[in-house]
C-alpha cells in the first residue's frame, strides 16, 4: 500500500481494501494454487495477518516442500470442487435455494441472472473465461471490481456514482452472495481435509458477514 | 474464527493488495470491460438487472407532442418519461403520455389489413395481405386519377402533425386532390380564425415564466391544453413560487378553477360581456397602454392618431357596463371593475381563453374580445403577455417537382354561407355536405386518425351517412384500432402506434425559443402494422409517380441532416441520440411587431402602397392579374393579396406590424375588422346573444361539455391505465337545478336536445353552476375494444395479462349524441356549449 493511499479519506480506502479482499478470495477459489500465489500467502506479513484473524495453517503448509504442497492442494480443490464423484460445485444455481425456480442444478435460473446482472453493469466475460457464469470466483471477482469502481468514484468527488456502486454492491451482495455463499463455506468446513481451504472458507463466510453489516451501514 | 472487525478487515485488505498487486496473477480474470455508472439508463438497468435501452421520442397521445424518452427492456417498451433536456416539456409528461405504453400493446389493436366481409357495419371481416390491399385501393385510385377525377379521392385526418402533414401533403398532392377535411372546427378552429383577424397567423403562447397576472376564460389549462404540459407546470410554478395571482371564470369548478386564486362562475357564452366590460373599465380609468395603440386599429381610417383610436374605443364600449354585464353574465359588477383594474394595474399581466369561451355562437367575437383586453393594456407579445409564437423552421423534402394541379370538392367549409371566415374549416359539417350531394361526393373517402362518427356531434346521422353504400361507396380507414368509425370501413389499414414510427415535430416552445425535435419508433411495428407515411410512398410508387423518397425515416433523416443548426450538430444521428435540438445562442423572440422594414423590400418589383389599409404588398404574389386590377381591387379583397404582405404603415414608418395568415387582414393589431364589417358583421368586438339561449323555458337547461386530466378526447380510453380512473361520467347538475325536477345523486335521468335523448345518472354537486348540466367528453364508446367499451375488436388477441384484472364494467355516457353539428356564423367552430337540454329522471 502505498502513501498516497494512505492519505486518501476513508470511504475510498475502505472501498480499496474491499476491493482487494475480493479479489484474493476471487484467487483462491479460480483454480488450483500456484506456486505464486502460495509463495505470496507464505509471505510471513500475510500469515500474520491470518493469524490476527485466528487462521493458522498447519505444519505442512508452512514445511513441505513446494512441489509437494502444491500436489495436496491440488488434489484438494479438485476432490472440494471438480470432482469426479461427489463434490461441492462452486456455482451458484446449484446451492442458492429459491421457490417457484430451477435451483440445484447447473445453468439454473440463478445463473442467467447473474450473467444479466454482470453484464448490466457494462462488463462482460471473457471470451476465454470456460467456466460457468455464476462460479464463486466470478461473483468475488465482479465484487472486487464493483467495490475498484467505488474507490475510482471517491477520489474523483462523485458522490453520486459512489452511491450508485453501492447501491449496485448492495443488490449483488443481497440477492446473490448472502443466499448461498454461506452454505457454501459450511459444506467445504465440513468436507475439507487440509486447513488451507477450510480455514479460507471460514475467512469468506466471515467477511461475506462483514460484508453485509458493512453495506447495510 | 472471530468476526472480522474493521481493523481486522484494514490488515486483511492491505495484506491482499499487496498479494494482488505482485503481478502475474490477473492471467485468470473471467471479466472484461468496465463498469459503467451513466445516469438516464444509457445500457443496462443496474436496478432489474435487465438489458436496457433508452431512446429518446416524441409523444403524440395528445396534440401537445412532448418530447419524451422511452427504456425498451428485452424488446419491450416498458416506460415512458419526460424528455429532461426539452426545453418545452423541462422533463415532464402527463398520465396520458405515461399511459401511452397501453396504445401499443392494446390488445385490441388491428395488426393486419382487413377487408369487410359481410355488409358494412355488420362486423365481419377477413384478414388481407397488404398486397392485395394496396392492389385494390391503389387500382381505385389510380383508375380515378386516370379519369381525371383525383378530387373523387377525400382524405380526411383528425391529427397530423409535423412531418406526417408534409409527407402525407406531398402525396395527396402528387396526387391531385385537393378535396381534404381536418378535424379544427371541432377542437378550436374558431379561436384561430378570431386571432388571424385580429393579430395574423394564429396561436396564443401564455408567457407564464414572465407573467404577473393571469386571467382566465374557460380554459382548463392544467388538465388539458393544446400544448399541455410545457404551458401547465410553468403556471403551476408561476403561482407557487412567484405567487402570481390566477382568476378563473369558468360555469365549473374545473381542475383549473379550483387551483385557482378565485374562480368566479359565469354563465355560459357570456364570458364575452365580461370582457367587454372590463375593456370599458381600463378604457375609463385611463389604464390602456397608449404607445400599444399606436399598433392597434380601431377605426375604417389606417392613419387615425391615437387619440382617436381611444375616443372610438371608448365609445364602443360605452354601451357594455358592469352592470349590464352582471345582468346576463350572473358576474357581480363589482366582481368585474375590480378585476379589470387588478389587471391592467398588473403589468404584465396574461388573458387565457379556450372552448369555455369560444365553442359558442358568439365565440369569434369573444376571443377578439379577449384580443382587445390584452391589446389595450399592452400585454400582446411582450414577456409576460399574450405572445405570439416563435416558430422552427425545419428543411424538408418537397416531393416530386411536377405536380398536377389539384381539384378539389368543396365539401369541407359547409353549406353555402353558413360562416363567413371558416379558415380553419367546417368538418362537422363535411358529412351533411356529402349526404346533401351538391358539392359533389367522393369516390373514395379515407380517413386517418378521426373517428367522424364519435367525435363529431350527431353521432347517428354520422352513423347513417357513413353506412350508406348509395353516399359513401368506399370507406378506408387508416387506424391502430377497431373505434366506432373503423367499424363502418371497407377496407382498415392497420397503421401503428404512435411508438413504432418515424417524424419530426415542431409544436410551439412557451420559452419563446423555437425547439427542434423527433419522433423514433421504439420496438418495430406490431404485427402487420405499416406506418401509413410509409404506405403512401408505396401506393405513389405503384401508381407512377414516386414521392423522391421511399420511407418517412429516410425524410427524417433528409430532413435532419439538412436543417439549419441540426445539420451542424450531428443531423440525424445527433437527433435519434438526443432526440431534441434548440439554438442555444437563440434568444427569446417578442415584439416582432415593432420590426421595421427595411426600404429596399418596398422597393421590389410589384410591390405597391395600398391607401385604404396602409399596407405595403406584392400584387404579383396574389392572384390579381395586373397592377391596375390590384389597385382597383384593392388589397382586402384581392383573392392571396396576404401572400404579398410586405408590410404596415404606420406614421412615416413601415413595420413588419402583423402579418396576415389566412385572411387579407391588414399589418395592424385588428379590434376593427374591415373584414368582418364587409360581411355584414360588426366591425369592433361586439356582444352578441345566443339565440337559443334567448328562447329558453324556465325548465331548460344548457349542456356543457368538458375534459377531466387522464383521458384524451375520443382516442384514450383503449388505454387501461387512464380507463381504470376514468371510466364513468355522470352528469353534473347544480342542486338549484335538480331540486325542482326531484333530481338526487345517483338517480337516471334523461337528458333530451332538439335532436336526441341519452340515459345517464346523476350527480348533484355545486361544482357546476345552476343552469348548466355538465357532461364529459371521453366516454360512452361502444367500440374502441375491451378496456374502452368492453367489446373485443374483431381478430384481437387475448394476451394482455391485465385482461384478467379489468374490474370495471361501465363505460360512461358520451354527449355528442344529442349536440347537433351547429357552426359559429363567423368562423364555423363547432358550438360545443350552446345545446339547449331538458333534463328528467328516468
Amino acid at each position: 500500500m502505498s502513501t498516497s493511499t494512505m492519505e486518501k479519506n476513508d470511504t475510498a480506502t475502505m472501498a480499496r481494501q474491499r476491493s482487494d479482499i475480493y479479489g484474493f478470495l476471487a484467487m483462491v477459489y479460480r483454480q488450483e494454487v500456484t506456486s505464486d500465489f502460495l509463495e505470496q500467502i507464505k509471505d510471513p506479513r500475510f500469515l500474520g495477518v491470518l493469524s490476527d484473524l485466528e487462521i493458522q495453517f498447519d505444519d505442512d503448509f508452512l514445511l513441505k516442500p513446494e512441489k509437494e504442497l502444491l500436489e495436496d492442494l491440488a488434489v484438494e480443490y479438485a476432490r472440494l470442487f471438480l470432482g469426479p464423484g461427489r463434490h461441492i460445485s462452486p456455482h451458484e444455481s446449484i446451492h442458492h435455494e429459491k421457490d417457484n425456480s430451477k435451483w440445484g442444478q447447473l445453468w439454473g435460473d440463478s445463473t442467467v441472472e447473474v450473467k444479466k446482472f454482470i453484464e448490466a453493469t457494462g462488463l462482460e466475460y471473457q471470451p476465454d473465461y470456460k467456466g460457468l457464469p455464476d462460479h464463486i470466483s466470478v461473483e468475488l471477482e465482479f465484487m472486487q471490481q464493483l467495490t475498484l469502481r467505488e474507490e475510482q468514484a471517491w477520489d474523483d468527488a462523485d458522490t453520486e456514482g459512489a452511491d450508485s456502486c453501492r447501491n449496485i454492491e448492495k443488490k449483488f451482495i443481497e440477492e446473490h452472495l448472502i443466499p448461498w455463499v454461506s452454505a457454501f463455506c459450511e459444506k467445504i468446513m465440513q468436507e475439507a481435509e487440509l486447513p488451507f481451504y477450510r480455514d479460507l472458507a471460514a475467512l469468506t463466510r466471515k467477511f461475506i458477514e462483514f460484508e453485509q453489516d458493512e453495506i447495510n451501514r | 474464527m472471530q468476526k472480522i472487525t474493521r481493523r481486522g478487515l484494514m490488515k486483511l485488505g492491505i495484506a491482499s493488495g499487496a498479494i494482488l498487486t505482485t503481478g502475474g496473477m490477473f492471467k485468470t480474470n473471467a471479466l472484461a470491460g468496465s463498469i459503467k455508472l451513466e445516469a438516464g439508463g444509457k445500457d443496462f438497468s443496474p436496478a432489474t438487472g435487465t438489458e436496457r435501452k433508452m431512446i429518446p421520442s416524441a409523444c403524440w397521445n395528445c396534440v401537445t407532442r412532448d418530447a419524451m424518452i422511452g427504456f425498451v427492456e428485452d424488446g419491450r417498451l416498458v416506460k415512458l418519461e419526460g424528455q429532461p433536456n426539452s426545453i418545452r416539456g423541462l422533463g415532464k409528461i402527463c398520465a396520458k403520455g405515461a399511459a401511452g405504453i397501453n396504445q401499443l400493446y392494446d390488445p385490441d389493436r388491428v395488426l393486419y389489413p382487413m377487408k369487410r366481409a359481410g355488409k358494412r357495419g355488420e362486423g365481419k371481416w377477413k384478414r388481407i395481405s397488404w398486397d392485395e390491399a394496396l392492389t385494390e385501393l391503389g387500382g381505385r385510385l389510380k383508375k380515378l386519377r386516370d379519369e381525371g377525377h383525383p378530387e373523387k379521392f377525400m382524405f380526411h385526418y383528425g391529427r397530423m402533425k409535423g412531418s406526417s402533414s408534409k409527407i402525407v401533403g406531398i402525396f395527396l398532392d402528387a396526387y391531385g386532390t385537393g378535396t381534404k377535411g381536418n378535424h379544427t372546427s371541432i377542437c378550436e378552429g374558431g379561436k384561430w380564425t378570431a386571432q388571424e383577424l385580429t393579430w395574423g397567423k394564429h396561436y396564443d403562447n401564455w408567457d407564464f415564466d414572465n407573467t404577473k397576472y393571469i386571467l382566465n376564460f374557460g380554459s382548463n389549462v392544467l388538465s388539458a391544453h393544446t400544448n399541455h404540459i410545457p404551458t401547465s407546470q410553468r403556471l403551476v410554478s408561476a403561482m407557487v413560487e412567484r405567487g402570481v395571482k390566477m382568476v378563473t371564470f369558468d360555469v365549473r369548478l374545473s381542475n383549473t378553477a379550483a387551483r385557482s386564486t378565485e374562480w368566479v362562475p359565469v354563465k355560459p357564452g357570456q364570458d364575452g360581456a365580461v370582457v367587454l366590460a372590463m375593456c370599458r373599465e381600463i378604457m375609463n380609468a385611463g389604464l390602456y397602454d397608449k404607445d400599444f395603440f399606436k399598433f392597434i386599429k380601431a377605426t375604417e381610417n389606417p392613419d387615425a392618431t391615437t387619440d382617436e383610436k381611444v375616443a372610438a374605443i371608448k365609445a364602443h364600449l360605452a354601451q357594455y357596463t358592469p352592470e349590464w354585464a352582471e345582468k346576463i353574465s350572473g358576474v357581480p359588477a363589482a366582481k368585474i371593475k375590480s378585476i379589470a383594474l387588478e389587471f391592467a394595474k398588473a403589468k404584465p399581466a396574461v388573458v387565457i381563453s379556450y372552448r369555455g369561451a369560444v365553442a359558442h355562437y358568439n365565440g369569434n367575437d369573444t376571443e377578439r374580445a379577449v384580443q382587445m383586453l390584452a391589446a389595450i393594456t399592452g400585454n400582446i407579445d411582450n414577456p409576460g403577455g399574450r405572445v405570439r409564437p416563435a416558430g422552427n423552421k425545419w428543411k424538408s423534402p418537397k416531393g416530386p417537382e411536377n405536380k398536377p394541379k389539384s381539384k378539389k370538392l368543396n365539401l369541407a367549409d359547409g353549406f353555402k354561407g353558413q360562416a363567413a371566415y371558416p379558415t380553419h374549416h367546417i368538418n362537422h359539417q363535411i358529412l351533411k355536405v356529402i349526404k346533401d350531394g351538391k358539392a359533389g361526393r367522393p369516390d373514395i373517402y379515407m380517413w386517418y386518425c378521426y373517428t367522424p362518427v364519435y367525435a363529431n356531434g350527431e353521432c347517428q346521422e354520422n352513423i347513417d351517412i357513413l353506412k350508406d353504400e348509395n353516399l359513401m361507396p368506399y370507406n378506408v380507414c387508416i387506424n391502430a384500432y377497431y373505434d366506432e368509425s373503423a367499424a363502418l370501413a371497407d377496407l382498415i389499414l392497420p397503421n401503428p402506434s404512435y411508438l413504432e414510427w418515424w417524424d419530426w415535430e415542431d409544436h410551439v416552445s412557451p420559452k419563446q425559443i423555437p425547439e427542434y425535435y423527433i419522433r423514433q419508433p421504439f420496438v418495430k411495428p406490431l404485427g402487420e402494422s405499416r406506418d401509413f407515411k410509409d404506405v403512401v410512398c408505396d401506393l405513389a410508387e405503384r401508381m407512377g409517380f414516386p414521392l423522391g423518397f421511399k420511407t418517412a425515416e429516410e425524410f427524417v433523416k433528409v430532413s435532419c441532416d439538412t436543417t439549419p443548426g441540426i445539420k451542424e450538430a450531428g443531423g440525424f444521428e445527433y437527433m435519434k441520440a438526443n432526440g431534441v435540438w434548440h439554438d442555444p445562442k437563440a434568444k427569446p423572440k417578442y415584439f416582432g411587431y415593432k420590426k421595421e422594414v427595411k426600404a429596399d423590400a418596398l422597393k421590389e418589383e410589384g410591390v405597391i402602397l395600398d391607401e385604404a389599409t396602409g399596407v405595403y404588398w406584392n400584387w404579383k404574389k396574389s392572384t390579381a392579374k395586373s397592377e391596375a386590377e390590384a389597385k382597383e381591387m384593392g388589397y382586402t379583397k384581392t383573392k392571396n393579396a396576404l401572400k404579398g404582405y410586405v408590410g404596415q404603415k404606420i406614421g412615416d414608418m413601415v413595420y413588419e406590424g402583423f402579418k396576415p395568415d389566412g385572411v387579407n387582414k391588414s399589418g395592424y393589431f385588428e379590434l376593427f375588422s374591415e373584414l368582418l364589417k364587409i360581411k355584414n358583421f360588426p366591425a369592433l368586438p361586439t356582444y352578441v346573444p345566443i339565440p337559443e339561449h334567448e328562447k329558453m323555458g324556465p325548465k331548460d337547461l344548457v349542456l356543457t361539455t368538458y375534459k377531466v386530466s387522464v383521458q384524451i378526447h375520443s382516442r384514450s380510453t383503449n388505454c387501461k391505465w387512464l380507463t381504470e380512473m376514468y371510466h364513468d361520467n355522470p352528469a353534473k347538475i347544480n342542486p338549484i337545478s335538480a331540486n325542482p325536477l326531484g333530481i338526487k345523486t345517483g338517480d337516471a335521468i334523461k337528458v333530451k336536445s332538439q335532436i336526441g335523448e341519452i340515459k345517464t345518472t346523476a350527480e348533484v354537486t355545486e361544482e357546476v353552476i345552476p343552469g348548466i348540466v355538465a357532461i364529459s367528453h371521453h366516454l360512452g364508446h361502444w367500440e374502441y375494444g375491451r378496456y374502452a367499451s368492453g367489446n373485443k375488436a374483431p381478430m384481437a388477441g387475448d394476451d394482455d395479462p391485465d385482461l384478467k384484472h379489468k374490474w370495471w364494467d361501465s363505460y360512461g355516457v358520451h354527449p355528442n349524441w344529442i349536440i347537433p353539428n351547429s357552426p359559429d356564423p363567423i368562423n364555423g367552430q363547432q358550438r360545443w356549449m350552446d345545446t339547449v337540454v331538458q333534463v328528467t329522471k328516468a
